[in-house]
């Protein structure tokens, strides 16, 4: 029972080659800007360029809105039903599946069809734009953010907690805020690293609204400058390699998500 | 009327915002075309070989991480790294497929100067008919973030495998590859289908990673669409709505078999 | 040689020893419950008889065969678990039949032998049902018809009815026995549960920290335990502080009064302090009648249990417990009375110090 498990470690191996071999690619193209030399130019380059700065700001902006947006939506919706209208469980969940089934492309489709147009021209003006960004992420970021907090609420027994809470006297309000949501904090926060992540690399709706966000930044780098748009690519997998770090963090095992492009 | 292409539609207003598509019958396509046609196919084709291949390759990785008697700490960092693969889809990934296996990548480099010093001949990739732009090399990409979308979901329901049936099947008499066979194997069929039918619709609806790899030039359904709202083709509203509408359809109907698939497992395993 | 021998088995996980020098002979046809507190290695060393578990010293002999280190698919031993095991994707018929599957029997046989171990747990009609269509106390039956159906040379059962409702623990257990009876099977019963162990065991073997406390009937183990843990594990127990004043007559003194046993006072000088053990049902009113030993105790609380009135008394810094049988006619003593008990010199047991 006891023997070496030569098999096991021969396709972990492959599994971990496979993995590791893109992204020691992109380094070594990322560092080799300068012909011949290992250096950080290229890094460098990126980072001062304003443009970066400028689209990293607007997606990490966009980012905080879906966040927000997601969770007022999420949150308190999830509560409910877990509380009052567990028969709706089934249903809700159907639905943030099919956000997960309709991919951006679609959606993008939809979207410019209704919204280019009157009445509802939205994406006549750059707020509108900006607020069919955020609905698209949110679209988009909703199924994985609410299996999160369903998860977090099935394990703190959320019926007991606020029975308990309402006998010792508490309203609404104090029951959300001080009881409820302190315990959801490490499955919001698990949301809303997921959210961040797929915010800052998402490409399709934002190239379709023509909105200057980190992606579609990153896609006209790589026609023009390959190097920098290696050290970007370096980059945009060190933020999505913290950010599931700190949902494994704070999960301690909760599955695994992904949201966005691909 | 273009490539035979004929659609009569009726907008509808949506329900929800952010649910752009609401279509009402009646409507006809007709789906002669070729280049709607050659566009399935080739989505269909990368579809259904990236799920095959990633699911099996997944599932392997992770039996071997969780079941195959190696350390706690592997299984950890598969998941980790799953996690990150994943979500590194879209446009880094084919920057990254581009660095490492284009012409002058990362690999094709490697191959040439290891071969060159094993036999003394480089052997150049390139030379047969290989193209980091090419089909191939789509697929790896695909696979890229499938295997570890199928870890990720098929590891607890490796988890869910007790121990004391595979102790029972042995106490009866069954060798490890039998429990496999009548036991284990029938009892995850349900969740190994099903994610692989998840990875299916995953790649049917992937286009950010195509587009960055190919420029755009690869005909897949989701890269015609794209086109379409582009404007880059012969203005034709038609097509673009016929190919989503198919699009559509694909996915429910892969989601509808995801949903019984699931509904079955849960049922057998129900406590 | 016995049916099934451990001699000296031993297993040790890193540093614990979970299981010390087990020596055990088991006569065929033997029902033995492994019987003691969790942790105290009963589970392992029905495991290291299944095969689950390789012990790290030690032999185990099945028939005359040397199964030490067999691998359990070669043992013919037949286990029911805790937790039921049914196989979720067969059916009822598929996992009784699933032993014999393997052994390669022709699909008539097999027919045969499952219509039969249906029969045997009285579930003819339930072969086409699932696993999950089966209540816990159906899907137990059906693991133990699995077990049975390969004919097994033992019979082991992890702690299998703690996972029901108490109602069926009773029938089912019951059941069990009168199987076991009926085929004349070897059993090992693992429990924690003294009521089980005492109702279904020829032998009891008590077991704590990994070591084998003592072996015996039931009868053996509850009115004549040789061990402190053993009187204090099975059924309930006083301990009182007494101290000798003749090893040799069995006087001791308790609270200033003396008692006498009729057990061996080994190894104990005069004036040596020494805690004896009383069953609370032994002692009896004086009033109902004298028997030698005579004892007057303070009321303290009076219990009401149903069949059973429970009173705990005290002799100086001695509380302990008498059960008297429930009377409607009984007239009781008031608590703060001052009444004298009485008990035999038998019921006086001395136990080993650890």
């Amino acid at each position: 029972m006891k023997k070496f498990p030569l098999g096991s470690w021969l396709i972990i191996f492959v599994g971990f080659t496979y993995f590791f071999l893109p992204l020691i690619g992109t380094l070594d193209f990322s560092l080799r800007i300068l012909k011949d030399q290992i250096t950080l130019d290229a890094y460098a380059n990126v980072i001062n360029a304003p443009r970066f700065q400028n689209t990293f700001t607007y997606s990490f902006t966009m980012a905080l809105w879906t966040i927000a947006a997601c969770t007022l939506l999420v949150a308190p919706t999830a509560y409910w039903v877990h509380l009052k209208l567990p028969h709706l469980r089934p249903i809700i969940e159907f639905i943030t599946l099919l956000t997960f089934v309709v991919p951006a492309i679609l959606l993008v489709f939809g979207l410019i069809r209704i919204y280019s147009r009157p009445p509802l021209s939205l994406m006549e003006s750059e707020i509108g734009s900006d607020f069919l960004l955020v609905m698209g992420y949110v679209s988009l970021t909703l199924p994985f953010m609410y299996r999160a907090v369903d998860n977090g609420l099935r394990a703190i027994d959320v019926r007991t907690l606020t029975e308990a809470a309402q006998s010792l006297g508490a309203g609404w309000r104090t029951i959300l805020f001080s009881v409820i949501f302190p315990n959801l904090r490490a499955a919001l926060l698990s949301g809303a690293f997921l959210t961040f992540a797929t915010v800052i690399g998402e490409f399709t709706i934002a190239t379709f609204l023509a909105r200057p966000a980190f992606g579609p930044y990153m896609a006209n780098l790589g026609q023009t400058r390959p190097y920098e748009s290696t050290a970007l690519t370096m980059i945009s997998l060190a933020l999505t390699w913290i950010s599931i770090g700190m949902i494994q963090l704070l999960g301690r095992g909760a599955q695994g998500q992904i949201a966005g492009t691909r | 009327m273009f490539d035979g292409v004929s659609l009569e539609w009726l907008p509808q207003s949506t329900a929800i915002e952010f649910f752009g598509i609401k279509f009402s019958l009646p409507f006809t396509i007709d789906f002669k075309s070729n280049s709607i046609i050659s566009a399935y196919t080739l989505s269909l084709q990368l579809s259904v070989t990236t799920a095959l291949i990633g699911g099996i390759f997944g599932f392997l990785l992770a039996y071997a991480a969780i079941l195959g008697g190696l350390p706690r700490s592997v299984r950890t960092a598969l998941l980790t790294f799953s996690g990150v693969a994943s979500n590194f889809a879209g446009v880094p990934l084919a920057f990254a497929f581009i660095a490492t296996l284009g012409r002058l990548g990362f690999v094709t480099v490697l191959i040439k100067n290891v071969t060159e010093q094993l036999t003394g001949t480089p052997f150049d990739l390139y030379q047969t008919g290989f193209s980091v732009f090419g089909y191939v090399s789509l697929t790896l990409t695909y696979v890229y973030f499938q295997f570890p979308l199928m870890v990720l979901i098929i590891a607890p329901a490796l988890d869910g495998l007790k121990k004391e049936w595979r102790e029972a099947s042995e106490n009866l008499g069954a060798s490890g590859w039998q429990y496999w066979r009548l036991v284990a194997f029938p009892v995850l069929l349900p969740s190994i289908l099903g994610t692989m039918i998840l990875l299916f619709s995953n790649a049917f609806g992937a286009v950010a990673t195509a587009y960055a790899l190919t420029g755009g030039n690869f005909a897949l359904v989701t890269i015609l669409i794209f086109r379409q709202i582009r404007g880059e083709v012969l203005q034709n509203p038609g097509l673009g709505y016929a190919v989503a509408v198919g699009m559509i359809f694909i996915m429910a109907g892969s989601l509808a078999i995801y949903y019984w698939l699931q509904r079955k497992s849960e049922r057998w395993l129900k406590q | 040689m016995s049916f099934l021998e451990l001699y000296n088995v031993r297993k040790t996980f890193g540093q614990t020893d979970a299981v010390r020098a087990f020596n055990l002979q088991v006569e065929r046809g033997e029902f033995i419950s492994f019987l003691g507190p969790s942790g105290c290695g009963k589970t392992t060393t029905l495991r290291m008889i299944a095969g689950f578990e390789l012990p790290t010293s030690g032999k185990i002999s099945l028939n005359g065969n040397d199964i030490t280190y067999k691998p359990p698919q070669k043992r013919n031993t037949g286990m029911v678990f805790q937790s039921y095991a049914l196989f979720p994707n067969m059916t009822v018929a598929d996992n009784i039949g699933f032993g014999l599957k393997i052994a390669g029997e022709p699909k008539s046989a097999i027919q045969k032998r499952v219509d039969e171990m249906l029969a045997l747990i009285k579930m003819n009609q339930f072969g086409h049902r699932y696993p999950y269509q089966l209540s816990g106390g159906q899907q137990q039956r059906v693991a133990l018809a699995r077990a049975i159906a390969i004919r097994p040379q033992v019979l082991l059962l992890d702690e299998p009815l703690s996972a029901l409702d108490a109602k069926i623990r009773v029938s089912l257990r019951q059941e069990i026995r009168s199987i076991q009876q009926k085929l004349g099977i070897t059993t090992i019963y693992v429990t924690h549960d003294q009521e089980e162990a005492l109702s279904l065991s020829d032998r009891v073997v008590v077991m704590n920290d990994g070591r084998i406390e003592q072996v015996g009937t039931p009868f053996e183990i509850y009115n004549f335990p040789t061990t402190e843990f053993t009187a204090q594990f099975v059924g309930t127990l006083n301990t009182i502080q007494a101290t000798v004043r003749d090893a040799a007559l069995g006087a001791l003194i308790v609270a200033n009064q003396e008692i006498t046993t009729s057990q061996k006072l080994e190894g104990l000088q005069n004036g040596d302090a020494h805690s004896i053990a009383i069953r609370p049902e032994r002692i009896s009113f004086a009033a109902d009648g004298k028997k030698p030993n005579v004892l007057n105790v303070r009321i303290e609380t009076i219990t009401f249990l149903g069949s059973i009135v429970r009173i705990q008394v005290s002799a100086g810094e001695n509380i302990f417990y008498m059960d008297t049988f429930n009377n409607p006619f009984l007239s009781l003593p008031k608590i703060g009375d001052l009444v004298e008990v009485t008990f035999s010199k038998e019921a006086v047991l001395v136990l080993k110090n650890e």
